[in-house]
């Protein structure tokens, strides 16, 4: 099946009823909790997962993409109207967004960020589009050294790009891959750190660690912080209206962006959040006015918003085509297949083209509907801002604690769902990145696996991973991926230091 | 010795590296296999031993913005504590008492206590949160919740 063929059976699962309507639920409910300070998409993503049992795989997983790319899309709401970032990917868009409100022009921002959020989203689906099934028919012919390589630089990278140390990064790393070696051994039956405990032997369940890291985690800081205001009813967004000169502001960005946000989001460990701030930096050196960033700059609200969209698209391109997620939303993602039945990766364009090409298919859908539903409605969308903080945390606590429970049917989860979220909000509030945590998580089993099937494969030679070229190059790139960050700090402090 | 934050957590990652380490060299091996069951966690317990001491020793000084991050006044941590003790009850009674009754209770006193007033609201969303949750679950997606004390 070429891509063409392949891209008109996708819209025939996209534009069914049964397509149209999720791609509708998923990305009402994606901007919905999206919108709401705190919490992002993964916590959307794993609060809907629950609601996808017993479904239909591909009606559900569009579903559940339409509420990854809705949650970045409302994201950018709570920046613009409260300063009140729900995602990281959306901390750049405030910068110019709420300044903007300031002025009493809080809806022009949020029609610019609800066009340059589209535009950028349909360009990246294009190219998601092209490059995915490019990638698949390369990915074929991986084998498990590849593989493994592949995972390990994946892990490395989002290490080194995270926020803050490289060290803590990969400390959450570390622990994260130690926290998913809990149970039976899958290949030799061994059981591992259970303790005799016979909840352990099947290890934990990735909602678990999703929603405890995430969902709760972000409840106990809206806890701490729940006497900050939510919207008044007071506030008013102003005109929607753009005038030419807008959109004639906007072209320039929007077009470069879109494509900046897509590289950056198929490149593992990048994601929305460093697309959003790398295009915010880039637009600003373009600018023949950098001092109107940060007060108000059109530009500026458009550079991230079109580039952090077309990250998510982007971040789709090897999760669909290598089955490898390379940022902590593509984990939960992931998450979302196999909980299906369905194992993204190169087979799966031949396998179950449906999926392959449905999800692709309903995110052109999807994000008319965005914009539809942005432009006229976000007045009235933008009312969620107002419930109050105690019944929004009451309420994402139960949401979390019903959605493990109906994974398992077992209290002992929902103890080890409080246990991580308290984790969870350690690593918040000691700055440790937690997206290296669940991707390690995610895939720290396929990355065991595929090493122990590499050494069987070479009788227990390493030699496996450096004499073809293609492992040999993965590693070497993750080795210096972290390695490279830790001596330019230590010839910096050096330099500092005799200063 | 232990001075800054980054050396205590240092020392505690230390001390489960440590404590993950012996447990990994207590499993028992298998053997017609190329790489055994405690391969990885071996390499993974002997990394963090290397990031703990990485962390203990890193010049690195916190910032501002860090340190004010992990600065929660003591009342706070008691709220935060008090939610956790309320989530646990939650979790206790859950089957118990069941799904419906439990989180109308919880949800009702948890708003309450983080400072949310109209009580009629809150009454009125803490029966119907649940009720509409139990009808999607049970009757929509075929997922049994504990009914509990309640006939159906």
């Amino acid at each position: 099946m070429d891509s063409f063929q392949g891209l008109l059976s996708g819209f025939q699962v996209a534009l069914s009823f049964e397509g149209i309507m999720f791609v509708l639920i998923g990305v009402v409910v994606g901007t919905l909790i999206g919108m709401m300070p705190g919490l992002g998409p993964i916590s959307a993503i794993a609060i809907m997962i629950p609601l996808t049992y017993g479904m239909n795989p591909a009606p559900a997983l569009v579903m559940m993409a339409g509420v990854y790319y809705g949650a970045v899309f409302g994201g950018s709401t709570s920046s613009i109207l409260l300063n009140a970032p729900g995602i990281s990917g959306t901390v750049a868009s405030s910068f110019d967004g709420y300044p903007m409100a300031q002025k009493g022009q809080a809806g022009k921002a949020l029609a610019i960020a609800a066009i340059s959020s589209f535009i950028g989203g349909t360009v990246s689906v294009l190219l998601l589009m092209l490059l995915a099934p490019a990638l698949s028919s390369v990915a074929i012919s991986f084998g498990p050294p590849a593989y493994f390589a592949l995972m390990l630089m994946g892990l490395t990278a989002i290490s080194s790009l995270s926020e803050g140390s490289t060290t803590k990064a990969l400390i959450s790393a570390v622990t994260g891959f130690m926290v998913v070696t809990i149970g039976i051994d899958p290949q030799t039956g061994t059981q591992r750190f259970t303790f005799g405990n016979v909840n352990l032997l099947d290890g934990f369940d990735f909602l678990i660690i999703a929603l405890g890291l995430f969902a709760i985690a972000e409840v106990c800081m809206l806890v701490l912080n729940r006497k900050n205001r939510s919207l008044s009813d007071s506030q008013k967004l102003g005109s929607l209206k753009l005038s030419k000169a807008d959109f004639k502001e906007m072209s320039g960005p929007v077009s470069r962006q879109s494509f900046v946000g897509f590289i950056l989001g198929v490149l593992p460990g990048a994601g929305a959040t460093i697309a959003s701030f790398i295009s915010y930096i880039f637009e600003k050196k373009l600018s023949k006015n950098p001092e109107e960033f940060g007060k108000g700059s059109i530009k500026g609200l458009a550079a991230p918003e079109s580039s952090n969209n077309a990250a998510t698209s982007g971040a789709f391109v090897p999760l669909l085509s290598l089955g490898i997620p390379g940022s902590g939303t593509t984990a939960v993602m992931l998450g979302a297949f196999l909980v299906l039945g369905v194992q993204p990766g190169p087979l799966l364009m031949a396998d179950r083209p449906e999926i392959f090409w449905g999800i692709i298919a309903s995110m052109y859908i999807g994000n008319v509907f965005l914009l539809v539903l942005n432009l006229p409605l976000i007045p009235y969308l933008a009312k969620i801002l107002s419930i109050p903080r105690p019944l929004l945390i009451s309420l994402v606590i139960t949401f979390s604690l019903v959605g493990v429970y109906s994974i398992s049917f077992n209290v002992f989860d929902l103890y080890m769902l409080l246990v991580f979220g308290i984790i969870g909000f350690l690593m918040r509030i000691y700055s440790f990145p937690a997206p290296p945590f669940i991707l390690a998580f995610i895939l720290g089993g396929m990355m065991e696996q595929s090493f122990r099937q590499s050494m069987t494969i070479s009788n227990g030679n390493f030699n496996i991973f450096v004499c073809s070229p293609l492992p040999l190059t993965l590693l070497i790139i993750a080795f210096l991926s972290f390695s490279v960050p830790g001596i330019l700090n230590w010839r910096r402090n050096r330099k500092n230091a005799k200063v | 010795m232990i001075k800054t934050m980054n050396q205590r957590i240092g020392l505690i990652l230390f001390l489960l590296a440590a404590v993950y380490l012996i447990l990994s060299y207590q499993l028992p091996s298998y053997p017609y296999t190329a790489v055994d069951a405690d391969v990885i966690p071996k390499g993974l317990g002997w990394f963090l031993l290397v990031l703990s001491f990485f962390l203990y020793f890193s010049k690195a000084i916190e910032t501002d913005a860090e340190k004010a991050k992990r600065a929660i006044p003591k009342k706070e941590v008691l709220v935060l504590a008090s939610v956790f003790g309320m989530i646990f009850v939650y979790i206790l009674f859950f089957e118990l008492i069941g799904f419906v009754i439990m989180t109308a209770i919880f949800i009702f006193f948890s708003s309450w206590f983080l400072g949310y007033e109209k009580w009629k609201t809150n009454l009125a969303v803490s029966i119907l949160f649940p009720v509409i949750l139990y009808c999607i679950f049970v009757f929509a997606l075929g997922i049994v919740l504990p009914k509990g004390i309640l006939p159906i």
